[in-house]
């Protein structure tokens, strides 16, 4: 417990000095931001004419749609603000050779790099999620209770923990390719998968991503909570969670141990 | 001229064939993408048997040929200018034989042919699951590629517009985010255009990314006139000279007040 309680202490003052770096480049940043939350409107389109064209899908009606798109997005910003860095394993620490420096350093490696994550525009996406989270629960006239707010903080940052267990799963990858980007972001895209109502699809991705990549207890389990159409399928991402973690970090440490200099 | 050109595309066709895996990978990312469409749109039609006025295998095949064409339609030279903006060897760039914007193209062509045979495997691999419609007749299949060819100058003279932009602002990469964005929204990446509202379609008709997407699969499907194509075919001309005079007014303008970044 204590080991896990420095660890925590020191990932923390990593990102304090990741985001005094960015802050240099702030029009960059707001730029960023501007055009990620562009980048979301698109898929909000797609949502918006799928239900010109029919009033509900598989039951689930616009708002609902859009609240559980809200939920997803919310859990994607987080995930985007604390992993990040995860993708520059392969291309920058590998192949420009500081990951030797990192493996020196008293810290286990991978709370070096995690903590190294630096997209802060990702405030952008935490922004816009938030903003249709609400929006969308006042519209559906659910009442935003204590419970509730506390229940929606709990679970995006479930959901963000399930994706980051998946992600760097697949980034030990860089390991062997030293370019593992497109791998983690092939994986990673898999959310939009669960922007929808899961009911749409085959049994062959409802499989995949309940059992094999649990991407839908990231929102769509949550979301059916709040919505109160299932209650109790949600309270199984904190452990799957757990189990995804402790995966993930046995793997990236038997990956680390095959793990050969570049020798820049 | 021209060979160097085509020498330079080579090289960056070789630069992305080097990373094997790249080419897979880039073809599994389409699919990803267009899976959930699809069974957005299989589950309206079969809700309420209508696909937004096509046919559930038109619908299919659209967004089929979306991802195939995305690529061809979205990549671009931007992030290597970006890149060579950034730590200055952009100097080398422009002090070279061939000119600024003739080197870029190169690149370019190098990009497209790396995007051609990502677009072919996604469009087969689609086909084995699902059922796609065959082009409605060889005139309109050939047509269907002209519009494609004629599209390429479109896209490269927004690049360099926008690559112009980043000599003053030193970093162009959140401007061609949403360079993609605007793509995606008026070429009918997202959706056939006829299903958004009229007075966007009116916008879409003036701008020329409808004929990134849309128009080509439209003349695939067989959904478009055939006497509209000539209207279609001198627009896209039109756009292609306005562009030019643009992006080389811009660039000869802006390349007078760069600041290098050491290099």
């Amino acid at each position: 417990m204590k080991n896990i309680i420095h660890n925590m202490q020191l990932y923390f003052s990593f990102f304090e000095a990741s985001l005094k770096e960015v802050l240099i480049y702030r029009l960059d940043c707001i730029a960023g931001m501007i055009s990620q939350i562009v980048t979301q409107l698109v898929s909000i389109i797609f949502v918006w004419i799928t239900y010109q064209n029919t009033d509900n899908l598989a039951g689930w009606t616009f708002k609902q749609s859009l609240l559980l798109y809200g939920i997803m997005l919310t859990s994607i910003g987080l995930v985007d603000l604390c992993f990040d860095s995860l993708y520059d394993i392969g291309p920058k620490y590998i192949r420009e050779g500081t990951f030797d420096k990192i493996l020196l350093r008293p810290v286990h490696p991978l709370i070096s790099i995690i903590g190294e994550s630096k997209a802060f525009t990702a405030f952008g996406y935490l922004g816009l999620g938030l903003f249709i989270t609400i929006s969308m629960l006042a519209k559906l006239a659910i009442p935003i209770t204590f419970v509730l707010i506390l229940k929606i903080i709990f679970f995006s940052i479930i959901g963000a923990a399930i994706i980051g267990a998946i992600i760097t799963i697949f980034s030990i990858s860089s390991f062997w390719t030293y370019k593992s980007n497109e791998i983690i972001w092939t994986f990673f895209r898999m959310y939009t998968f669960t922007q929808y109502p899961i009911e749409i699809y085959n049994g062959f991705i409802k499989f995949l991503i309940t059992c094999i990549l649990p991407f839908a207890f990231v929102a769509y389990y949550p979301t059916m909570n709040y919505l109160g159409i299932d209650k109790y399928m949600t309270w199984l991402s904190p452990i799957i969670a757990i189990i995804l973690w402790i995966i993930a970090v046995n793997v990236w440490n038997w990956a680390l141990k095959k793990y050969r200099s570049t020798g820049n | 001229m021209l060979k160097t050109m085509l020498e330079l595309g080579k090289i960056h066709f070789k630069e992305y064939t080097t990373y094997k895996s790249n080419f897979y990978l880039f073809t599994l990312n389409r699919i990803v993408e267009v899976i959930v469409y699809i069974f957005v749109w299989q589950a309206i039609y079969n809700q309420t048997g209508n696909a937004g006025g096509f046919t559930i295998e038109q619908m299919v095949t659209y967004y089929i040929l979306v991802i195939s064409l995305a690529s061809i339609a979205t990549w671009g030279v931007n992030e290597d200018m970006a890149h060579s903006i950034r730590n200055g060897k952009i100097n080398k760039e422009l002090l070279s034989p061939i000119s600024y914007f003739k080197y870029y193209f190169g690149i370019y062509l190098g990009e497209i042919a790396f995007a051609i045979p990502v677009s072919l495997a996604t469009f087969i691999i689609c086909a084995i699951f699902w059922n796609v419609a065959m082009p409605v007749s060889i005139v309109n299949f050939i047509l269907f590629l002209l519009v494609i060819i004629l599209i390429l100058p479109i896209s490269f003279f927004i690049q360099m517009i926008i690559g112009t932009v980043g000599f003053y602002t030193n970093s162009i990469w959140g401007m061609q985010i949403l360079r993609k964005s605007v793509v995606s929204i008026f070429s009918g990446l997202i959706a056939p255009l006829t299903l958004f509202p009229q007075w966007f379609q009116t916008i879409a008709n003036i701008l020329p990314f409808k004929e990134f997407i849309y128009t080509p699969i439209n003349i695939y499907l067989g959904t478009i006139q055939t006497n509209e194509i000539g209207f279609i075919l001198a627009k896209l001309i039109v756009w292609i000279i306005i562009l030019y005079l643009i992006s080389k007014t811009f660039f000869n303008h802006a390349v007078k007040k760069i600041t290098i970044n050491g290099g």
